[in-house]
């Protein structure tokens, strides 16, 4: 039988299509476009979840030529991410596995081989996916995002940045186009889960982060968040602040454990239960502090 | 925390269409004088590696290296029917023809070469494609040779097989003295390691006993028992069609998961070599019984690690996991 092709022919499919070299161009041509352009980088989301309706977009701005928007450098104090980084970089990047090892397990858990090569962390972040891998991992870890127009730009913390499920605080003329994340002079452990139907290519039934600092034994700072569990991945600042000044040992795991599934607010999907994602989350809230403590006693810093 | 189980199941499987059907296959060789075998069989190779075996088969009888052969397959103008490739049965029924075929051809390859040299069929001996005189070997001629010559007279050097064996339909106790060609038997040992936080079942080593008759293919069977255990193993832990109103909510791969290579255990396997007596060389079909055991075993390895019965598939994290909260609440 023969397949009806549902394709719209190649030069009606779109009106302009914008391969731009530079920050400065991309930023003139969102600014005339605004809400009327679609952003493509790796395109391992968009080509999705466009597919069969491609043509029905009239503007596209490529921003995979944009040499400026890929790089990591680290700083005295803090660690800065071009938002073009694609997962494979992050994940194969031995200064971020020494630095923020947390980012690098989260983004070596994205898809596949394939979706890792293309898929970048800034197109993660932009799409802003309730399951987006790195997402709980940036929450945890207090990361900020430069949000850059032709005239001016601003910081705004990744807590604030996520609105609703794929809606963010993105203004039309806005482009992403920096992260940054501080890093501590505290010894830190941290810990990443992802929990899926299968262990690749998999969208997350759940993700969970948790980055503790010490300071002579004591919980300095605390980083934790949930992917996959609420309209948006989630900062859990009332969980953190009930570890800060105390010790692994002062901690009573279950009941942070207990109080992680009090403040997350999941769906019944395909991928799995609301019953299921507030047990889970849960224990593997439990799950990452008995990590940590294990490997604090052991005295290694890797997972 | 992570508990370890073990499991095993055993199944039997009936291969054939059965049950008095008129299930048959007819295959036919030919040797052509410019040094190709050309084998017709309407079987469909389907992945399952039919063409390979086939192939086997006919060289093994032909005495002659498989590289000279080359099959038609499914073709209505040039091949007579096969039957489906279903039912676990291609290797069985279309192997026997071809085989039959092939004895067949040899048959009249010692036919004619004696009418060659003169001689009798005892006095001849067929090795690597050449006829040659037993006490005189230097007297020689090639397939190649003899069919070039037939053709001169118009001779072509073929030959047909068919394979047609009776079964009966079983009566209203579901008895007769035959209801399928022949049995396959496999045993199937599943290890598993379940995590109790979030009711992932990892899936560590299937060791895999199967009662094949005869491996015509060693690597093709491992390759079936490989592929038909892990649809079991899919059918086991995470296929499953989810219907609301009508409506198929996970129509596409992204939503309807089956395993990946990372997701697949470590295998073992033991072909068990006990000859069919009517099985070609002593075969029987391997394809459908090795996705049968998987999902049974698994479902006993699990119940093994944590104590806890399932009767319904897929054991997904959701449903093992609230298993275990049940399990928890009631201790």
């Amino acid at each position: 039988m023969k397949q009806e092709n549902k394709q719209t022919i190649s030069g009606r499919d779109f009106e302009k299509y914008f391969q731009v070299k530079n920050l400065k161009k991309a930023l003139e041509i969102k600014a005339k476009y605004e809400d009327q352009i679609l952003l493509i980088a790796g395109a391992t989301d968009v080509l999705v979840e466009n597919y069969e309706k491609l043509h029905e977009i009239k503007n596209w701005l490529d921003l995979s030529r944009v040499k400026e928007l890929k790089f990591l450098e680290v700083k005295e104090d803090k660690l800065i991410l071009g938002p073009l980084m694609t997962h494979y970089e992050l994940k194969n990047s031995q200064r971020l596995k020494q630095k923020l090892p947390l980012l690098a397990k989260a983004a070596a858990a994205v898809g596949s081989p394939q979706i890792r090569a293309k898929g970048t962390i800034g197109g993660n972040i932009c799409t802003s996916s309730p399951a987006g891998d790195t997402l709980s991992a940036l929450l945890a870890l207090d990361a900020s995002f430069k949000l850059q127009s032709k005239i001016d730009s601003r910081l705004v913390k990744a807590e604030d940045f996520f609105l609703a499920p794929k809606r963010n605080g993105l203004k039309d003329n806005e482009l992403l186009t920096q992260i940054e994340i501080p890093l501590y002079p505290e010894e830190s452990l941290s810990f990443w889960a992802k929990i899926g139907r299968r262990k690749a290519l998999v969208i997350s039934t759940l993700n969970l982060a948790l980055v503790l600092y010490f300071e002579q034994g004591l919980i300095k700072r605390a980083g934790v968040a949930v992917g996959s569990a609420a309209p948006t991945p989630i900062r859990l600042r009332e969980v953190e602040e009930l570890m800060l000044g105390k010790s692994l040992a002062e901690l009573n795991y279950r009941e942070l454990g207990e109080e992680v599934k009090k403040r997350v607010s999941p769906i019944d999907d395909i991928r799995g239960t609301k019953e299921y994602r507030e047990n889970v989350v849960r224990d593997t809230m439990v799950n990452a502090l008995k990590s940590i403590e294990k490997r604090r006693e052991g005295g290694k810093n890797a997972d | 925390m992570k508990k370890k189980g073990r499991g095993l199941a055993t199944i039997m499987f009936g291969f054939g269409y059965g049950e008095g059907f008129p299930d048959h296959s007819i295959a036919s060789i030919e040797i052509k004088a410019d040094q190709r075998i050309v084998i017709k069989t309407a079987a469909a190779d389907v992945g399952q590696g039919v063409i390979t075996t086939v192939i086997q088969i006919a060289a093994e009888i032909l005495r002659i290296k498989p590289d000279y052969f080359e099959v038609i397959q499914g073709d209505t103008h040039t091949t007579k029917n096969s039957g489906s490739t279903s039912a676990t049965r291609q290797t069985y029924f279309t192997g026997n023809a071809v085989k039959k075929a092939a004895e067949d051809l040899l048959a009249n390859l010692y036919h004619y070469g004696s009418m060659e040299f003169r001689s009798n069929h005892p006095e001849i001996s067929i090795k690597d494609g050449e006829i040659y005189l037993y006490e005189e070997p230097e007297y020689s001629i090639s397939y190649w040779d003899l069919a070039a010559k037939l053709k001169d007279k118009g001779i072509t050097l073929e030959a047909e097989g068919s394979f047609f064996p009776v079964t009966y339909q079983p009566d209203e106790k579901g008895q007769a003295d035959k209801v399928y060609v022949a049995y396959t038997f496999l045993s199937q040992v599943i290890e598993v390691e379940v995590d109790t936080d979030t009711g992932i079942i990892d899936l560590l080593n299937v060791y895999t006993a199967v009662d094949l008759g005869k491996a015509i293919n060693p690597k093709n069977v491992e390759g079936q028992i490989e592929g038909g255990t892990v649809q079991g193993l899919g059918m086991a832990v995470m296929e499953e069609q989810v219907i609301r109103n009508g409506r198929t909510l996970n129509a596409g791969m992204s939503d309807y998961l089956v395993p990946t290579s990372v997701d697949i255990p470590k295998f073992k396997h033991y072909l068990i070599e006990d000859q069919d007596s009517e099985g070609p060389f002593g075969a029987k079909g391997v394809g459908e019984p090795t996705i049968i055991a998987a999902a049974p075993a698994l479902a006993n390895a699990v119940y093994d690690a944590i104590g806890i019965r399932f009767y319904d598939l897929p054991l997904n994290p959701s449903k093992v996991k609230k298993a275990l909260e049940e399990q928890d609440n009631k201790n």
